[in-house]
Parts: C-alpha cells; structure tokens; sequence
C-alpha cells in the first residue's frame, strides 16, 4: 500500500522524491464540461506500458503510444515498461487491475456507461514529457474521431 | 500520467485519472485525479474482485461531472496488507545443484509455467518475442561474453522475471505475490545472474548499458543485495 511517501521506506520514498521524478508544472489546469455519463463514450488511456504481443516494445524515453482494440483478448496484452519499480504479479494474474476494460464493458451493458471506444491505448509512463506531447496531440484527433468524450487515464 | 490529462482536456477530451502518488499529482494538478493507497502496479486495486474494480473506476467516471477543478478525490477504500507468511517456504525445490545452469532451471519451471498459463488462459510472458530457453541464453551469453543490446537484454529479462512469476503462482502451495517475489530474488539463479549482470553492466562503455544497470534491471528495493554479489 502507498499512503504518503512520507510513510514509506526510506529506498521507495526517495525513488518516488518528486525531486527526482520531475514532475511537470502548469500555470491552469482546463476542466471541460460534457454529457451525463450515460451518454459518454469512454476510452481508457494506459500509462503501463502495454500493447498487443508482436507490437513494438517500448523503449526509455518512448513517449509515443500503443493502439488496444477493445476486442483484443486478454492473452494478448503484454507490458514492456523499462520500470522495475511496481508491481507486476496484479497484471499477470488480472489484467483488469491495470487495465479495467472488463469493468468498463459492465458499465456499459448495465447502462451506468454510455459506449466504450473501439480503441484503447497505452503510454509508458516513464516517458519525458516533451517526448508525449506531440503524440497525445495526435491521440486526442484519433479519439474525437472515434466520438469519445471521456477518457479514463490509468497508471501503473 | 498527469500531463496526459492536461495534453488531452487542452486538445478537447475530458479525463478522469488515477492518482498512485498524492505528492505527484498535488505538482502536476490534472483535471481529475482520483487518489488510491493502492500499491504501485495496481491501479484498481485487488486483482480477480471485480467488485472492488468496479467501484474504483465508478469513482473515477463519477468526476466527469465536475468542473470544478483541479480536483483531488482521496478514494476512501483500502487494500488490507497481505498476511505475512515470512515462514513460507517454496513447496519445488530450485535449490541449485553444483553444476546447475539457468537453462536447467527454466526447463524445471516449464511445467508449472504451462499449468499456471492454463489456470489464467493468458500469459504476460512474450514482450521480447523470445522462447524462454533463448532468453536464458541471452543472460548466460552475456554473464558470459559480449553484451548484446541493452533494450534486447532489458525485454528478455522481463520475460523471464514474468514466466518465473507466473510459474510459482501454480506451485502445490503458491504463498502470496509478495513472497514469490521474495522467493525470487533469494533462491532462484536467475536473481543471481542478474546481480552479476549489473556490475559488468555498469562498467560498460555503453551509455544504455549503464543505465540499465542503475535503473531498470535491479528494484529499488532490491539494490541492497548487489553490494554482497559483486
């Protein structure tokens, strides 16, 4: 469990410093309005490194994305993030404790959900920020084409 | 994970995020964070409770509706801590034998790799594109002789930390995650291999080299063995 990186052990807590990490800053934050959740179309954004097997791995510094049918089968999702730093059994035993694409298919057949996107897609989190820039430029044309208007943004 | 939130709410796309790290996301202010005490690796928190996912992500979705941002939302369920089983003890003996080598243990560990990937019907195992032999040969090639490509060596080493892992979670008694990892790092040869991978690493001339062995081949937490390894 991670409470306060105050709380952790000394090795963990300073891995996670935000001194070390460099976490980016911006002077205002958007907050877009949008329909009630029964009629969005969600995507989930993943930052832990997946992709389809046989896609190309990621690699340090790779700021760019993988694409994630929604219809790909679970055996087929694999992670190539250069962290060492997490969990990975969560992931080998369910990938919906990374990944919650089952969870949003219930939404969306009880009605709590509007749609889910055709695609999803994943970043490696450990990516500079300038380095994902331009690609989630081109991220956000690829999924008002496919009419979301929600995105689910989960890390690793 | 946070600047994607900023890129994408810029670019037009409401978002909903998960915050593993409170002091990250108090920095970088996304739209919406939803902030869990989960550990690292494990966004919705417990693996197979699908209850539990469901209403983590419900949490995350029900922040769309606000704009009144940048919002912070502390999540107010825990995962408990797994029972400590410090006296667990491997039920398949991979004690190394005098003239053991990393291929004889893969081949031990095929089998309970086989059953494990027939309980799940998925494996993680494959990000290389390598059969578990030639990944443990990459290893011993490059105990042994010249290192190959660092990301080459980084994939391969990931693949078999995954198809140990998964092979442990069907052993007759598989403990928890957290001591098949600590199973991993004190019995198996592999561990071993890789603490005396990062020092011949670290020395290479190779900047990429170098850096997987001050980054991403060792964890964090697991650094403390290489001073008795090299």
């Amino acid at each position: 469990m991670v409470r306060r990186l105050s709380e952790l052990p000394e090795v963990e807590a300073r891995h996670l410093s935000p001194d070390r990490v460099k976490c980016p800053t911006y002077d205002d934050t958007p907050l877009l309005p949008g329909k009630p959740l029964g009629q969005r179309r969600v995507a989930i954004i993943s930052t832990a490194g997946l992709h389809k097997r046989g896609d190309r791995p990621f690699d340090r510094d790779d700021g760019s994305y993988r694409v994630i049918p929604a219809e790909t089968p679970a055996g087929e999702l694999v992670m190539s993030h250069v962290s060492v730093n997490f969990d990975r059994t969560g992931f080998q035993q369910d990938h919906n404790v990374v990944f919650p694409i089952d969870r949003l298919r219930e939404l969306v057949a009880d009605g709590t959900v509007g749609s889910m996107a055709s695609v999803h897609y994943s970043f490696m989190g450990a990516f500079p920020v300038d380095a994902a820039q331009p690609h989630a430029k081109h991220l956000a044309g690829l999924l008002k084409a496919d009419k979301v208007d929600a995105a689910l943004l989960v890390p690793v | 994970m946070g600047a994607l939130g900023h890129f994408l709410e810029r670019e037009g796309i409401p978002t909903a995020g998960i915050s593993l790290v409170r002091e990250h996301t108090e920095i970088v202010r996304p739209p919406r964070a939803l902030w869990v005490t989960f550990e690292l690796g494990r966004p919705l928190g417990k693996p197979d409770d699908a209850p539990f996912q469901a209403r983590v992500l419900r949490a995350q979705l029900d922040m769309l509706a606000r704009t009144d941002g940048p919002l912070l939302v502390d999540y107010p369920e825990e995962v408990e801590g797994e029972v400590d089983l410090s006296g667990w003890a491997c039920p398949i003996s991979l004690a190394p034998q005098p003239s053991d080598t990393l291929d004889a243990e893969v081949a031990r560990l095929a089998t309970w790799y086989d059953r494990a990937v027939a309980a799940r019907g998925r494996t993680t195992v494959g990000a290389s594109g390598l059969d578990m032999p030639a990944a443990a040969a990459l290893v011993t090639g490059a105990l042994e002789g010249a290192l190959p490509p660092a990301q080459t060596l980084k994939l391969a080493v990931d693949d078999l930390r995954a198809f140990y892992l998964e092979a442990a979670s069907a052993f007759p008694d598989p403990g928890t995650s957290k001591t098949r990892i600590a199973w991993f790092w004190d019995e198996t040869l592999l561990a071993k291999a890789l603490l005396r991978l990062q020092p011949k690493l670290a020395a290479s001339d190779d900047k990429q080299h170098k850096l997987l062995a001050s980054l991403t081949l060792i964890p964090a937490t697991e650094r403390h063995r290489l001073g008795g390894s090299t």
